[in-house]
């Protein structure tokens, strides 16, 4: 597993109505904590209205003809599937597909990830990931207008090889549509209990203990619990030091181990909640006010919802 | 009163005004602080300092005698390793609030994050609200004052100091206990709390250390020397250090300690060899003056690098398991060889800064004699994770060594079995880190190199966050390096030997196409022959701790813990420290650092460089199928026929 150490954020509108707009809110928060990982910024963005048979996809492909080529492969894939595009674009390393599909999402999700690299599956979810500070992937991905009501964003300093988008967060829970986790933090028996989800037939594609919180929370809501329950247990399942943030359709989460290793604030009124590692973060998107911010304490979770 | 705007000025900025008008008598406001780090480190002038807003993460840290006010909330590690003065805040503190501080007034109105007064030695943190988890978490000594309620394991592993609580404690950690308060004690707190106007009604509890599990109660028995040579398996599986362990564990009950490093058989720079033929060296007194050998260390950032007349150093050895004589001795040597010497744990005393001409300060995660004005008067700032010896753990001094000068210097009870944290209060990662060099780096308004310990363990990981952490360069030890005292399996089993681990680092910093940050290895450098292979391998410069110590009169019985060293080196008795002579083993191990130099001189003069960065490793081969797999250098067992031993010049 590769070491990581990172700047989480989160922020969700209580009131769909807000006139703050969540790419620019994301994007002030990550250059905020923006020292914490100088090396690559991601976000994980929820679109708004989207008909229940559409999908969005986002493959890696790399650039240029290589991209070009990756998506047609992955096309011809879709197409097997009876997935009919309706919307594609090659940006920066990604392609960014939309498809009608109503089969079997697990099974068509891992045919794709066989073909391409995929960032995010989601009817709304869409996670835009690549090498740089938040204010470049901005300028690759132009993320400042996003409108929605909620999202998360993470900013990290990588220790491998090479400093590639894959390994950014936020991770997309392979294989599950629309949930998405930035973590802080380190998860010790990330292989014991990635082995007890393989055996029931998940799949992984890197050794990144937050693709296993993304899955394991997935599993969870998949079973029928409730976030918050699958955030309660999380607690007891998984060991180590961690600080995370998980985004759904319509809510996010955040669960803090009992060791309380890594850093969470948390600011909320009665419009909005943010949450990120840093207070600086949080202070950034109210500008010359002294904010009431507070710590999670340590071995809890929460949740909130958006308005429907 | 002057002001500061973080609007418009960085916090590197704001703090070298704010410590300028300070130097002045002036009081400064900071306007805009916006939860920015470091707000206030480094200051030592009684300056009154006004923060508007919130404060990130270690505001106040690594000060002398400043009294801050912050208006809102402050991040992780309030006032770190603070000496005096006071700081109020009138929000909430979170993690750390009042780790190491060594006797000012802390006091948060609001709640205080877990761990609060971790490792703190001297003087309050009072907190008007709640304690998360782990509150005096290690603490030394001083006085914690929680309000409100406190979180789970309420003084865990604590060695000194009082906890007052006034409400429920949820519970109490190991080793900790409830006793009965004082009434001068109560009079105490309230006078406390109206001078810094914090309202109070209820009972307070208090809560100390209950003395069962931090003790040995017994110390380690008396044993005869056995030579180190017998010390290792070579000698036979049931040997005598083997049958010496068991017998010992058999009174005991329990794992033993002892002093020095591995006694086992490892693959090791002496399974190298150069190819050209370096017994034929004729002694030549003109050796070194052909040569360059000088180097410097950390200017990879800006700081004003450390000049060293050749590549070695002497390896960290805390004041605590050596003696003050010792250390001395070892300061004085490094400057008579124009080095560099390192403090190790527990402080830098007066006699020492004088005696070396450059020294590198280490902060470990006890901070046991750490403080700001030895920081600002150190040439080098080291920051040590952990040691070859017995990486991944804390130090251990028995209660013997801890006499009232080094308690003093440290800042801890006299006479407690004192155990090192094993790890820092305020890096959890790597992330963490990089915030705890900045701190370091505004202490000493970036003029000094910065550079970092690691024992050999995860090194393939670890050399990278070194690398990505913007450190001056690494000190790498493996697991040959010595100790004053660790658990013997600890020392023998524990750790990636000083040539795996080099080579790890190597790799790695490959992997990542890092260049310039510097690798000092240490970890069982014996002479000047380890010394050019060592730099032939890669590294830019070794320490040497246990030659040094050797050189300065170590007779290696490997009893270092027991306190009773006969030649006065691990010891804190003064009728045993009165053996050393101070003068005359400088002298020694300054002749023995000459030593390193002429054969390093030697051998470049026997390659024809000039330069001593102009060995490589075309220059070597591996004498043994082991040392061939780590370092991949051709493996040549023919070259075991021809000794390689440079005789030292002498006169």
């Amino acid at each position: 597993m590769t070491k990581r150490m990172c700047g989480i954020a989160g922020i969700l509108y209580k009131d769909g109505t807000t006139p703050r707009v969540l790419g620019s809110d994301l994007i002030t928060m990550l250059d905020g904590c923006q020292h914490r990982g100088p090396d690559s910024t991601g976000f994980a963005l929820y679109h708004e209205g989207t008909e229940n048979d559409r999908l969005r996809l986002r493959f890696f492909v790399g650039e240029g003809e290589e991209g070009a080529t990756t998506l047609a492969r992955v096309k011809a894939k879709m197409s097997e599937f009876g997935a009919e595009v309706i919307e594609e674009e090659l940006i920066g390393s990604t392609a960014r597909v939309m498809v009608r599909f109503d089969g079997d999402l697990q099974e068509f999700a891992y045919a794709m990830e066989h073909v391409a690299k995929v960032v995010s599956i989601g009817s709304r979810l869409d996670i835009v990931k690549d090498i740089g500070s938040a204010h470049d992937v901005d300028n690759g991905y132009q993320i400042a207008e996003f409108k929605g009501s909620h999202g998360l964003g993470h900013v990290r300093l990588a220790t491998e090889s090479d400093v590639t988008p894959d390994a950014s967060h936020p991770f997309w829970a392979t294989g599950f549509a629309d949930i998405a986790i930035v973590h802080n933090g380190q998860i010790t028996n990330y292989w014991k209990m990635r082995r007890r989800l393989e055996k029931r037939a998940f799949e992984f594609n890197t050794d990144n203990d937050s693709e296993l919180i993304a899955v394991y929370l997935a599993d969870k809501l998949a079973q029928g619990h409730t976030l918050s329950e699958a955030l309660e247990s999380s607690i007891d399942d998984l060991d180590g030091t961690f600080s995370f943030l998980v985004s759904t359709q319509d809510g996010i989460g955040y669960a803090k181990d009992r060791l309380a290793a890594k850093p969470m604030v948390m600011y909320e009124d009665g419009d909005l909640v943010a949450i990120a590692s840093e207070v600086v973060s949080l202070n950034r998107l109210f500008p010359g006010e002294a904010l009431a911010t507070s710590e999670p304490t340590p071995g809890t979770y929460r949740t909130w919802r958006r308005s429907t | 009163m002057a002001s500061v705007d973080l609007a418009s000025v960085s916090v590197r900025e704001a703090n070298e005004q704010i410590r300028r008008l300070g130097a002045e008598g002036e009081d400064v406001e900071v306007l805009n602080s916006d939860a920015r780090h470091h707000i206030g480190v480094g200051l030592v002038h009684p300056i009154t300092l006004r923060i508007r807003g919130s404060a990130g993460y270690f505001c106040g840290g690594l000060t002398d005698g400043p009294r801050i006010e912050v208006d809102a909330n402050v991040g992780w590690g309030l006032a770190d390793n603070m000496l005096s003065g006071s700081i109020v805040v009138r929000g909430n503190a979170s993690a750390i609030a009042g780790v190491a501080i060594r006797g000012p007034d802390v006091v948060v109105h609001g709640n205080i994050g877990s761990r609060a007064g971790q490792v703190m030695k001297e003087g309050t943190l009072l907190a008007g609200g709640n304690a998360s988890f782990m509150a005096g978490y290690m603490m030394y000594g001083g006085r914690l004052v929680i309000c409100g309620d406190s979180g789970e394991q309420l003084g865990q592993d604590m060695t000194g100091g009082e906890i007052f609580v006034g409400g429920r404690i949820q519970s109490l950690g190991t080793d900790a206990t409830m006793t009965d308060i004082e009434e001068s004690e109560v009079d105490n707190l309230v006078e406390f709390l109206e001078r810094y106007k914090i309202p109070f009604k209820g009972r307070f509890q208090k809560v100390i250390n209950a003395g069962k599990l931090l003790r040995y109660a017994r110390s380690e028995p008396r044993v005869r020397v056995i030579p180190f040579f017998e010390a290792s398996e070579s000698t036979g599986y049931w040997n005598d250090k083997v049958k010496e362990d068991v017998s010992i564990k058999a009174q005991l009950g329990r794992y033993r300690i002892r002093g020095y490093g591995a006694a086992r058989a490892l693959p090791h720079l002496s399974d190298l060899a150069f190819k050209r033929d370096l017994s034929m060296i004729p002694p030549d007194s003109g050796a070194v003056e052909r040569v360059e050998l000088a180097t410097s260390l950390g200017g990879r950032v800006g700081a004003t690098p450390i000049d060293l007349s050749m590549p070695v150093m002497i390896a960290p050895m805390s004041y605590g398991a050596l003696s003050k004589s010792t250390k001395i001795a070892l300061a004085k040597a490094s400057a008579l060889s124009d080095i560099c010497d390192n403090t190790g744990e527990g402080g830098l005393s007066d006699e020492v800064r004088a005696a070396a001409k450059r020294i590198v300060f280490q902060c470990l995660g006890g901070r046991l004699g750490w403080n700001i004005h030895d920081m600002q008067r150190a040439d080098g700032i080291e920051i040590y994770i952990s040691q070859g010896a017995k990486p991944g753990l804390g130090g251990q001094l028995m209660a013997k060594k801890v006499t009232p000068e080094i308690a003093e210097i440290r800042g801890i009870p006299a006479g407690i079995d004192l155990r090192s944290p094993s790890r820092h209060p305020d890096v959890l990662g790597a992330d963490d880190l990089v915030i705890k060099v900045e701190e370091f780096r505004e202490a000493t308004e970036y003029m000094k190199p910065v550079s970092v310990k690691l024992g050999a363990g995860r090194v393939r990981d670890d050399i990278k966050i070194a690398y990505k952490d913007g450190f001056d360069y690494t000190c790498l030890d493996g697991l040959q390096g010595s100790t004053g005292a660790a658990s013997s399996e600890v020392l023998e089993f524990v750790g990636i030997p000083t040539l795996a681990a080099i080579m790890e680092a190597l790799d790695a910093l490959e992997e990542i196409g890092a260049s310039g940050m510097p690798i000092v290895l240490m970890g069982g450098i014996k002479d000047g022959l380890d010394t050019a292979k060592a730099i032939a391998l890669g590294a830019h410069a070794v320490a040497m701790g246990t030659s040094a110590i050797i050189a300065g009169g170590c007779i290696a019985c490997l009893q270092c813990h027991v306190g009773h060293c006969v030649v006065g080196i691990a010891t804190q008795d003064p009728e045993h420290e009165k053996r050393y002579q101070i003068d005359p083993e400088a002298l020694n191990i300054h002749r023995f650092l000459e030593s390193v130099r002429w054969q390093l001189a030697s051998i470049l003069n026997a390659h024809n460089y000039k330069n001593v960065y102009e060995l490589s490793r075309s220059d070597l081969v591996a004498l043994t199928p082991e040392a061939a797999k780590i370092t991949r250098l051709p493996y040549a067992p023919e070259y075991r026929e021809a000794p390689q031993r440079l005789q030292v010049a002498t006169g």
